[in-house]
């Protein structure tokens, strides 16, 4: 039998942040590197949280561990990833409900943890966001912001694929190839053709998340996951340009979060059945309780219309009894199953946090490396991420945009760097808006199709923020579907994609679906199905 | 202020109602916020086109008795109905608005992604035909304007392709719309249509696309001709040898602005008052319970009195009705609304299954007068979207209850007042 199955140094299942993040590592360092992932990048926790970028403030005084991990993450993401970041600050507020003693606790723990926690007067806290409670007792800054967690993702994938990495979007793992007590390589299908693969790799790293569980059983180990659902909502204004968060233990929807247009109430945190990992839906207590906490950080948001709902699930690794999992260590877990179950070629990276991906990235590759000999040090922590390159967005800003229209801009806030090689004016039509809400233009979309592994709306909206604004995807879904129809040479996929996001975009707002979300619903219900007829079926 | 008759909202029930009422001598004032469900016209009107099981309907009055007691169609009764349905193509035509149809049979109008869906009525242009299979066979060439992102081509082939229609998509390039490209929502329907009103501009687009037919049967162009008189659709026809289908795109309906135009004037030509960007608020009650007077949130007190009130506010979206998280209410009289009480049955997961929510809307007894607190108040009217029992999107029947209702209103108001003359 000859064995014609390509042979990677290392496979890497996931392509979350941590997967993508780990397959940027290898790929940096030389190493033959296959990531494979069974729909699109960033569908998991990924982009299921608030695009915090934590100053580790949270878990200073229960988690100390993860702590000093994230302020460290914070200072390399805003760094490297300068284009996915958001240096916004944040304030931890006291409520009259809370104890102001716990505010003496709290900078403690940050001090002890290397994370500048600054007292503030509740007044001046007030005068720097206006939209904070009024009545606040007590304000302290840290450095908190907000990362664009679908961008941070998509740019880890574009640099591993310049470093020379094979990506391999909507492919399924199946089995494990496992000889006597090694992990050869993967079988896997392609989704979208329904061809059977096969891969060989020396090292495979499961990067799954919370579906990590399952890719440990196709290798007969096992690795305790503890599936902690979090239920966030997203509303339809930046009500708050410093990120808010209740100066307590933590708990439920203590949170605000703003990212681009939009700001983040999150979120809550209940242990959830395996099972339903891939079916979470928000329900209307989850909703209650998110708005009447969020309306105690920000009144305002009692009158902010809601946009839409969602869940992720944590990937936290089980411990004792807990019931929400808010005790369970967000710290790294990086298994090495050779040590564990003696199980050789196989890895386990789980646990931390989208913040600490980076960190994540590193170990396993650290562990991969030994176990392919090889002495390579890393450098992601120093590395830019493409757009993110030192004086790059400068230099865009002085040579090629010196008066940048907003539709450049915000494709600069998406694309950094990147934004300068985009045949923007010469190509005719290419500054014609698809997404008005969020300003991405024709060639921003059409560069996404063609770079970026895009199959659905849904990945293109994952890439390019279209359809995420205030009309969720009413006026950019046909738009958008008909620019990806054509460029797919497939006409029959303007009528499917643009349906397929339309019932993606409806399954957020159910959760929220009253006052002016619900009208809106209203408005677009009609239109597709009365004037343009997608409700049909051909 | 004194009028007989108050209506409010400046959709297509209000216009019907009103016309008829001030065409009879009645002194009308009509309060419009601004834009309504005309704007978002589909190009045709609706009576039943499926009932609420989502069996098609082809002959929707033979089908009224299957109806709930509770929808609207029921309460007028299918004789009137059908009286009121041969009285509807004369009454628009007297407004200058001609329309297409098939006697008491549905048509088929060609939709934008191809499909074809059941209506009453159709604008004129509109492609409306009597069968789905009407094009069966035919060659289209299918035109796009270049920076028109609000039609689909590709979309409207394809949907085309499956019923045996070939075409071939092309886009023409019209300099004169160059300078709304890249400014965000100027590159739409109406914008365009402003500038292709100039004769030289559609024109130019008649011979681009005269060069470009190569022996098609039809030619499908998006909807953005004849904002302000269709007869420019007509010579943009005569220009091209072949068939020229207009077919609606993205909101804002260039069609429904021209016939909301033109019905808004023939209420004002037979005498109306119509108040523009205006919102009726804080009624005052009379001690019977009846409405007294009903102020505006431009002008302020006095109240504006009249015998009768006729509410036509449309839906969700007209702001008619409003939805919380713990209900749906009447933002201005505080009617009844019935709606399911638990917000979890509001909706359905799948975004193109019949919505209950949709179907929410205002208690009326037998004569649309509405219901406060289960008790009719004697001269309030309520027409159009706004009416509880019928999910208008699903049946397909939003003009036809507009239509019906604002007739049905509007002789019984007349034939209140001369019952008191008596």
């Amino acid at each position: 039998m000859i064995d014609v199955a390509p042979e990677y140094d290392v496979i890497i299942i996931g392509g979350g942040i941590t997967g993508a993040g780990t397959a940027r590592d290898c790929a940096m360092r030389g190493l033959r590197t296959l990531l494979i992932e069974r729909g699109d990048i960033a569908t998991g926790a990924t982009g299921r949280n608030h695009g915090l970028l934590h100053s580790g403030a949270r878990y200073a005084v229960t988690d100390r561990e993860s702590a000093a991990e994230c302020i460290k993450e914070n200072l390399i993401l805003k760094k490297i990833a300068r284009h996915c970041v958001d240096d916004t600050s944040g304030f931890f507020l006291t409520l009259p409900d809370d104890d102001l003693d716990y505010q003496k606790t709290f900078v403690k723990a940050c001090q002890n943890a290397g994370i500048k926690a600054e007292v503030i007067d509740p007044e001046e806290a007030r005068r720097a966001e206006p939209s904070v409670n009024p009545a606040i007792i007590g304000a302290v800054r840290v450095p908190d912001g907000s990362v664009d967690p679908f961008r941070l993702c998509s740019s880890n994938i574009v640099d591993a694929k310049l470093h020379g990495a094979h990506v391999r979007t909507y492919t399924e793992v199946i089995r494990l190839q496992v000889r006597q007590d090694t992990v050869e390589g993967v079988e896997a299908v392609d989704l979208r053709s329904g061809e059977k693969l096969s891969f060989r790799g020396r090292v495979i790293v499961n990067a799954c998340g919370i579906w990590g569980h399952h890719i440990a059983s196709l290798a007969g180990v096992n690795v305790g996951m503890f599936p902690a659902k979090g239920a966030l909502l997203v509303f339809a204004h930046r009500v708050n340009n410093i990120v808010l968060n209740r100066c307590r233990k933590p708990a439920n929807a203590d949170i605000l979060v703003p990212g681009d247009t939009v700001c983040v109430i999150g979120t809550t945190s209940d242990r959830v059945r395996y099972e339903e990992c891939d079916h979470l839906s928000v329900t209307p207590e989850e909703v209650d309780l998110l708005l009447g906490e969020g309306m105690k950080l920000a009144p305002v948001l009692a009158q902010t219309r809601v946009l839409r709902a969602y869940a992720g699930v944590r990937p936290l690794v089980s411990a004792d009894n807990d019931p929400s999992g808010r005790n369970i260590s967000r710290g790294i877990v990086c298994i090495d199953h050779e040590k564990r179950d003696g199980l050789k070629g196989f890895v386990t990276i789980t646990g931390g946090k989208l913040m600490t991906y980076r960190l994540m990235a590193e170990q396993a590759t650290d562990m991969v490396c030994r176990k392919l000999h090889r002495d390579i040090a890393c450098q992601t922590a120093t590395t830019p991420l493409p757009g993110s390159e030192k004086g790059g967005i400068e230099k865009v800003l002085k040579k090629v945009w010196p008066t940048p229209t907003l539709t450049q801009k915000a494709l600069l806030g998406r694309a950094g760097a990147l934004a300068g090689s985009l045949p923007q004016e010469e190509e005719a039509g290419g500054s014609d808006l698809v997404c008005e809400c969020e300003q991405v233009s024709v060639s921003e979309v059409d560069a996404a199709l063609k770079h970026l592994d895009v199959h659905t709306l849904t990945d293109l909206r994952r890439r390019t923020r279209v359809g995420m604004g205030t009309c969720q995807g009413e006026l950019c879904s046909c738009r958008a579907a008909a620019r990806l129809a054509r460029k797919a040479s497939d006409p029959a996929l303007a009528r499917t994609q643009a349906r397929a996001f339309i019932e993606e975009r409806w399954r957020g707002i159910v959760p929220v679906a009253w006052g002016e979300t619900l009208r809106e619903a209203s408005f677009t219900e009609w239109v597709y199905a009365e004037v343009l007829g997608l409700d049909d079926t051909l | 202020m004194r009028f007989d008759t108050v209506l409010i909202g400046g959709g297509l029930s209000s216009l019907v109602c009103g016309i008829l009422l001030q065409r009879e001598g009645k002194k009308c004032l009509m309060i419009s916020a601004g834009q309504n469900a005309l704007h978002f016209s589909s190009g045709a009107f609706g009576l039943l086109g499926c009932m609420p099981d989502g069996t098609p309907v082809d002959a929707p009055f033979e089908a009224f008795s299957a109806l709930a007691p509770s929808h609207p169609y029921r309460k007028i009764g299918r004789t009137l109905c059908e009286s009121y349905a041969d009285a509807a193509v004369p009454f628009f035509a007297s407004c200058g608005i001609p329309l297409q149809g098939f006697g008491r049979r549905n048509g088929f109008r060609l939709t934008a992604s191809g499909s074809f869906k059941r209506a009453w009525l159709a604008f004129q242009d509109v492609p409306f035909f009597s069968s789905d299979d009407a094009l069966d066979g035919k060659r289209a060439l299918i035109v796009t304007l270049d920076g028109f992102l609000d039609f689909y081509p590709e979309m409207l082939s394809d949907g085309l392709r499956r019923r045996g229609v070939e075409s071939r998509c092309v886009s023409v390039h019209l300099s004169c719309l160059d300078a709304l490209r890249g400014g965000p929502g100027e590159m739409r329907s109406v914008g365009i249509a402003r500038i292709l009103n100039r004769e030289t501009n559609w024109k130019q687009f008649g011979r681009e696309v005269r060069a470009l037919l190569d022996g098609e049967d039809l030619v499908i162009v998006p909807e953005v001709f004849g904002l302000e008189d269709r007869i420019v659709n007509e010579w943009i026809a005569e220009m091209i040898p072949a068939q020229v289908l207009y077919v609606g795109t993205m909101p804002p309906s260039v069609s429904g602005i021209r016939v909301q135009r033109l019905l808004k004037n023939a209420f004002i030509q037979a005498g109306g008052t119509f108040l523009m960007g205006d919102t009726a608020c804080d009624p005052e009650w009379a001690p019977d319970g009846t409405v007294r007077c009903i102020h505006t949130a431009n002008l302020g007190a006095p109240g504006i009195e009249a015998d009768s009130f006729v509410y036509a506010g449309g839906h969700l979206f007209g702001r008619g009705i409003e939805s919380h998280p713990d209900g749906f209410s009447d933002p201005v009289f505080g009617l009844d609304v019935v709606c399911d009480a638990d917000r979890a049955s509001w909706v359905e997961r799948g975004f193109f299954q019949a919505q209950p929510y949709m179907g929410y809307g205002i208690g009326t007894d037998e004569r649309f007068r509405g219901l406060k607190d289960g008790r009719t108040v004697e001269n309030l009217y309520v027409a159009g979207a706004q009416l509880a029992g019928c999910n208008s999107l699903q049946e397909g029947s939003g003009a036809g209850v507009a239509v019906m209702s604002a007739m049905h209103i509007a002789a019984d108001i007349l034939k209140r007042t001369e019952n008191v003359g008596e």
